[in-house]
């Protein structure tokens, strides 16, 4: 019986041994190390992160990842989170960077480090064709559908007449789910998202109503591990310089990429 | 426990790098509140709907013919061994394709009370078969119609031997409701998850969220004791 | 655009591992911890017992989805850790597991009569000695029923692990509504496959509660 007690004792002492790592190796060392690196990967959100017809994750904000690891000559690890769980995994360290279309915003600023961007986007209202709205002011009386922790769950209800109803999801997949089968008037997605949504579902004739804002959107790092920010930041800038970023942005947005800022 | 790494990492050092900051949850008590009255309320109608729904499946269960009798034993089954999120999943992005289109408060309520239905039917059944026999065979003779039978004598006391099981279910129903968030229904849970990702403070929010549950949960219970001892034990011989 | 298909199919069995997997290792990590629960809660000592209960009625008067929510968002940024995805997860549900089987193993030892404490002490056996020959073989039987149904409860609980983007047998299905956009067929094929793991567990643990006759446990979580 005592035995018992201390067998289970002790493997519960392993078990927390096992799963607590010191913090007290640089990130980007830790990494380079251990030769092996973790990305978010947020498969719900088109063209950023999709699953391919194998299952597999691609996209945009993948390939980016991809091309990470393969710079840094390190093995590359997706941690697939929905868009609510993108910065958490960081600050929990399930992550080591989050390239997940993460907009950059005051609010998000005060949590992470942002690298310099690596690509943007636009914030649209889309419906289907039916349905007038052609500004903020038209959504008075209507139902949005609207995703967690995003860019459009910040900007859209500051927009928003008061009588609209906003109504809130965990994932991308269920907000677009919620606008194909009616359950919501319209949905606030980023412009590639609707257009993929909408090229996809030719006969619900979704169209985008009008642009709620645009951003820029960048790898996110947790603070305090400033030497893999650096890397990230000069990568960025290397990557934009030889048109690799603009490449794969252009392939799986079909759009050309815009100047980005640095700072 | 520590004392491996510490010896491999002089610099580790377990810490508490997280500033609480519960004064921010505070500013939001308003919602908070209206989240609690939403679960409350979505867990009553569910509560009340499967109850409702459960007596008349107990009903037919016994009384009626055998193919009705084989659905409502399906119902059951596939209630108990499914998880209710896959349920709700069902009722709210499924049925729209047969041109069934709920609004999220309403497949929640409506996933609460089947799922609700599904458990308070085998409850009520299990009830139904502890009354004693001689009780329902004395009705018969006195030449009680079998509805009337059911009514007054089988379905009052099997509710009295089974209530602490319902209460019980009442409960897990009440914390089942925050699953209602991942269909965007409003309620604690849902209301929780905004203001977490709005204000970055996930530990403060989802730790008074859960003693905001534990607060309701309690309170149910004390209220479904009184209203025990209200119906069956107040005024009444033992 | 893509309809649901056999490879489609493949990929929500293949997510089956991941729910039964996480129910196991959640199970035999609740069972191990769960004891040591029960024990605490029928034990000598005043402060363990409260502790015990404590414990169970945080784990039981709160939903796991916040219980989750909390392990996956909170609980490694306190302490500035790494923690993996499974690691939280499956603490998460083995802490909620372990907060189950111990009001079930405390139930089915209290069920054993007085007298057989009193006789085992009669034979001169320590407090652990009268535990392990003559209380827990007895509890054992009572509690087996109930440990399984439990376990019923726990693939269903598996499920929300889904809402936070943990890939199991809910989530797979969530992502193939995502590329086929046919909710209609997914869903139910999900439920389906639920019931295929839980219905026998159901029936078997009905089996045990025949065959060993003790009393019935009609609830049930969702």
């Amino acid at each position: 019986m005592k035995r018992l007690v201390l067998i289970w004792a002790l493997a519960a002492v392993v078990a927390a041994g096992t799963i607590m790592t010191a913090n007290a190796q640089s990130a980007l060392d830790r990494i380079l190390k251990d030769k092996k690196i973790r990305i978010t990967a947020e498969v719900t959100s088109p063209p950023f992160g999709i699953l391919d017809k194998d299952g597999k994750p691609d996209g945009s904000e993948i390939a980016t990842a991809q091309q990470l690891a393969k710079d840094l000559g390190v093995e590359l690890e997706l941690v697939q989170v929905t868009s609510p769980q993108r910065i958490p995994a960081l600050l929990a360290g399930r992550a080591d960077v989050a390239i997940s279309s993460l907009s950059i915003t005051l609010d998000r600023a005060k949590t992470v480090m942002f690298a310099n961007p690596h690509g943007a986007l636009s914030i649209v209202v889309t419906a289907p064709a039916g349905t007038k709205i052609s500004s903020a002011a038209d959504l008075s009386g209507k139902s949005i559908g609207i995703t967690r922790a995003t860019l459009e769950e910040a900007t859209v209800p500051k927009v928003a007449p008061k009588d609209a109803k906003l109504v809130f999801f965990d994932d991308i997949g269920a907000t677009i789910q919620a606008l194909l089968s009616g359950q919501v008037d319209c949905a606030s997605f980023s412009a590639f998202a609707a257009k993929s949504v909408a090229d996809r579902n030719p006969d619900k004739k979704l169209e985008n109503k009008f642009t709620v804002t645009t951003a820029f959107y960048a790898a996110a790092v947790k603070p305090g591990d400033f030497d893999l920010l650096r890397f990230l930041n000069t990568w960025v800038w290397l990557r934009t310089r030889d048109g690799t970023l603009a490449q794969i942005y252009q392939k799986y947005t079909g759009v050309e990429l815009i100047a980005l800022p640095t700072f | 426990m520590f004392g491996h790494r510490a010896r491999r990492c002089p610099h580790f050092q377990p810490r508490m790098r997280y500033v609480f900051q519960f004064g921010i949850v505070a500013d939001h008590t308003d919602e908070l509140i209206h989240g609690a009255l939403s679960t409350l309320w979505l867990t009553t109608c569910g509560a009340v709907g499967g109850l409702l729904l459960a007596t008349l499946c107990v009903f037919l269960r016994t009384a009626g013919p055998k193919p009705v009798r084989w659905a409502i034993i399906s119902y059951v089954e596939v209630i108990r061994n499914t998880p209710f999120l896959v349920q709700l999943f069902v009722l709210y992005f499924s049925l729209p394709a047969l041109g069934v289109r709920l609004y999220a408060e309403q497949a929640a309520i409506l996933g609460l009370a089947i799922s609700f239905g599904g458990y308070a039917t085998e409850i009520l059944r299990s009830g139904i078969e502890a009354v004693p026999r001689g009780q329902i065979e004395a009705a018969r003779a006195l030449g009680l119609r079998p509805f009337k039978i059911f009514r007054r004598i089988i379905v009052y006391q099997a509710f009295k031997i089974v209530y602490p099981a319902l209460a019980s279910q009442v409960v897990i129903l009440l914390l089942g409701s925050s699953i209602v968030s991942a269909i965007s229904a409003t309620e604690l849970t849902a209301i929780t998850n905004s203001l977490q990702s709005q204000t970055f403070r996930a530990f403060e929010f989802y730790f008074v969220a859960a003693a905001i549950y534990l607060g309701m949960a309690f309170a149910t219970k004390a209220v479904l004791a009184s209203l025990y001892w209200l119906m069956f034990v107040r005024g009444r011989e033992a | 655009m893509r309809t649901f298909g056999l490879s489609e199919f493949i990929f929500l069995l293949a997510a089956v591992r991941w729910t039964l997997l996480l129910s196991l290792v959640a199970f035999c990590g609740g069972i191990g911890f769960g004891f040591l629960i029960a024990l605490a809660r029928v034990g000598r000592f005043f402060i363990l017992r409260v502790l015990a209960q404590a414990y169970i009625q945080v784990f039981q008067g709160t939903p796991v989805l916040i219980q989750l929510f909390i392990a996956y968002y909170g609980f490694a940024v306190l302490f500035d850790l790494r923690i993996e995805a499974w690691t939280a997860v499956s603490l998460a549900f083995t802490a909620y597991s372990a907060a189950f089987l111990g009001e079930i193993w405390r139930g089915a030892i209290q069920a054993i009569p007085r007298q057989q404490w009193e006789s085992a002490e009669c034979i001169s056996l320590g407090y652990f000695a009268q535990l392990r020959y003559v209380i827990l073989p007895q509890a054992f039987r009572i509690a087996i029923p109930p440990t399984v149904g439990f376990l019923v409860q726990l693939v269903k609980a598996t499920s929300v692990a889904a809402i936070i983007g943990f890939i199991e047998l809910t989530r797979a299905g969530q992502l193939m509504t995502n590329v086929t956009f046919q909710p209609m067929i997914i869903y139910p094929i999900v439920a389906a496959l639920y019931f295929v793991i839980c219905w026998p567990l159901s029936q078997f643990s009905r089996l045990l509660e025949r065959r060993f006759d003790a009393t019935r446990g009609i609830t049930q979580g969702l």
